[in-house]
């Protein structure tokens, strides 16, 4: 369970000021699969980075599993992040010297399991995410597609809290966005991964069990998904 | 810490592995040069001095000079310290001789050399000077009216070619005037010649003690002993044991004798070593510093992505640091293999030096302390740069 309280972001020093976030309330239970939607520049990205422990808000407060994460040091949001959050970021962003294996291996090595544990680990997610054949190519030999599949892999690997995703698909055609946001859906009935994704397009809004729409830097409104799938907004 | 390492070591050797082999060969390439450079000119300079302090001992000395007590020009019965110290443990020759300054002319060319008076036998035992004669024969015992010059002395016909005042290319068997400074000149046929690439002996002449003793009148005295040992190194110890048998006069270990020239010398070296030694160090901290931070700042994002993912920074810095010591630790073994065969062809083809030809010395200390230089160089220039490049923040590392 995520909780966001009057979080804001303020860009720049002096007379030009930019308030990415300007008093943004906000609460993610355990399980649920939200969409950050909104124009550019509306501020979604920077709000995923306050959840990723990537960036601090300037001032609010969040809570993760009940952590105040703003006031851990930098050595425990690195462990945080590495233990309980995984992030996919819109270019993949895989470390290109290292094969699709090793790049979700990575993590689970830095977390001290044991070589059996990781390769264990790494070939049941990367079967998970579909990619049980490729995992000994570089990053420059693979598709988009398959890059972002190695890269939600690797946010995977440590059974993380919380799966972050920053436009996953904004890069990949409709067929290979389908691929990745029907895996989100697996992840999240079957294993009820709790993930929030940050999207622009209509029609992704149908995975969503709650969309989150910001304009200029605050929440605009909220809209709940229901069984038979209208959407509705919140009360 | 070792979970860090071992990520630290992963990250390391993939990067090592699948990085430009190009530049990583040239860098470890420079360190190896750097590693001979740090050790090859210390060895020669050991080298030159190990040489010249075996000629101080073979061609001036023997390992202790015996002196007369204070005030005193002379060793008295000296012949009597002679057999004293013969029958010392561990003395393998005792040499008594005279030294004084005497002006020797030939053909209108008249030198002041040092001239010593010896016992040719006894010398012998201590000195090597009787195997260098290039042409004639030595002194032998009961020599009278024949002298011994040293090459530089005896000179050449044509005077550009001295490098000290000299007799104008005397040769065997010629007649010299020799003026002692009681006033007294005598005649003295040449009898050899003697090259031995000590300075003060080819520059010098030498003529039988018996010999200068009927000319001053002397009997059984000296100006001073020398004596050699079995063991070279030992020489404080044999004076104490000197002293324990009731040597009175005063003793002067060789080291104490050549210490002005040789420490001089010796200086002078260093100075130029430690300069070497230095610039050696710069270059092989500014390369690795370069290679290293062109590395981090070319793996800027990368360097972000796995902060990330949750990789901390010290492991960041560890896998640069053993990306450094990987290219320490090749270079060192191609150094060390370029400095094998360096020593193999200067065995085969030395570099002679006046005094002969020098030996590099490569001891355990000079291996010793060129590794942890660079090892520690490598350190600094691997850390420095890691810690600025890692220090950015995620974001604009990611953004790039
Ligand atoms: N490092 C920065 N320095 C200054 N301003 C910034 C910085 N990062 C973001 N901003 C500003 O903050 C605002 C919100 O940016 P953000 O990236 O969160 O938008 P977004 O909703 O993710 O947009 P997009 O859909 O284009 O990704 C924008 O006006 C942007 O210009
Ligand atoms: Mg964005």
């Amino acid at each position: 369970m995520i909780i966001g309280r009057d979080l804001t972001r303020v860009y720049g020093m002096g007379a030009v000021k930019v308030r990415a976030l300007d008093g943004v309330s906000v609460r993610i239970q355990k399980g649920e699969f939200v969409g950050i939607m909104g124009p550019s520049g509306s501020g979604k990205s920077t709000l995923l980075h306050m959840f990723g422990l990537l960036d601090r808000p300037t001032s609010g407060t969040i809570l993760i599993d009940g952590v105040d994460v703003g006031s851990l040091d930098e050595r425990s949001r690195t462990q945080f992040r590495l233990r309980r959050l995984g992030y996919v970021f819109q270019d993949y962003a895989l470390v290109p010297e290292l094969t699709a294996k090793e790049n979700v291996y990575l993590p689970s090595m830095a977390r001290g399991m044991t070589p059996r544990e990781c390769t264990l680990a790494c070939s049941e997610i990367l079967t998970l995410v579909g990619l049980g054949n490729r995992i000994h190519h570089l990053p420059g030999e693979m598709s988009g597609g398959e890059q972002q599949r190695v890269a939600i892999a690797r946010a995977l690997v440590n059974r993380p809290t919380l799966l972050l995703a920053d436009e996953p698909c904004a890069n990949l055609d409709s067929q290979n966005s389908r691929i990745i946001l029907d895996l989100f859906q697996r992840l999240n009935r079957d294993l009820h991964q709790t993930i929030v994704m940050v999207s622009h397009e209509e029609w992704h809004k149908k995975y969503f069990d709650r969309i989150i729409s910001m304009k200029d830097g605050v929440i605009e409104k909220e809209e709940r998904r229901s069984e038979d799938g209208e959407i509705a907004p919140t009360s | 810490m070792l979970e860090e390492s071992k990520v630290a070591f992963f990250l390391a050797k993939r990067s090592i592995v699948r990085g430009n082999k190009g530049t990583l060969s040239l860098t470890i390439l420079i360190i190896g040069m750097v590693f001979v450079n740090l050790i090859f000119l210390p060895s020669i300079i050991t080298g030159v001095a190990v040489l010249f302090n075996q000629q101080s001992i073979d061609y001036s000395y023997g390992n202790l000079v015996i002196e007369p007590k204070k005030n005193q020009v002379y060793i008295t019965r000296a012949s009597e310290l002679q057999r004293k110290l013969e029958r010392i443990p561990g003395i393998t020759g005792v040499s008594p001789r005279y030294l004084t300054s005497a002006t020797v002319a030939y053909k209108g060319n008249v030198v002041n050399p040092v001239l010593y008076a010896i016992n040719p036998r006894d010398e012998q035992g201590v000195l090597k000077i009787g195997t260098k004669v290039s042409s004639g024969s030595y002194l032998a015992d009961g020599d009278t009216g024949q002298i011994v010059l040293g090459f530089r002395l005896a000179g050449n016909e044509d005077e550009k070619l001295d490098v000290v005042p000299s007799l104008g290319g005397v040769q065997v068997g010629r007649v010299v005037d020799v003026t002692f400074n009681n006033g007294v000149t005598r005649q003295y046929r040449v009898k050899g010649i003697v090259t031995s690439n000590s300075f003060s002996v080819d520059s010098n002449a030498f003529i039988t003690k018996e010999e200068y003793e009927e000319v001053f009148g002397l009997e059984d005295l000296a100006n001073q002993v020398l004596v050699r040992t079995i063991e070279t190194g030992k020489e404080n110890e044999m004076r104490n044991t000197l002293l324990s048998y009731g040597v009175q006069e005063k003793i002067w270990t060789w080291q104490e004798k050549s210490a002005n020239f040789l420490n001089q010398i010796i200086g002078s070296f260093n100075i130029i070593n430690f300069i070497g030694t230095a610039v050696s160090l710069v270059i092989a901290i500014v390369v690795i510093f370069i290679v290293i931070f062109i590395n981090t700042v070319y793996r800027r994002k990368q360097i972000g992505i796995l902060k990330a993912i949750g990789i901390d920074r010290s492991i960041i810095i560890k896998s640069y640091l053993f990306q450094a010591l990987f290219i320490f630790a090749i270079g060192t073994l191609v150094g060390g293999v370029f400095l094998l065969l360096i020593l193999q062809l200067l065995a085969a083809n030395p570099i002679v030096f006046p005094g002969g030809p020098v030996a590099p010395v490569v001891d355990v200390v000079l291996i010793a302390r060129s590794t942890m230089s660079l090892f520690l160089v490598s350190l600094i220039a691997g850390y420095v740069p890691a810690w600025i490049t890692t220090r950015e923040d995620i974001l604009s590392a990611i953004r790039g």
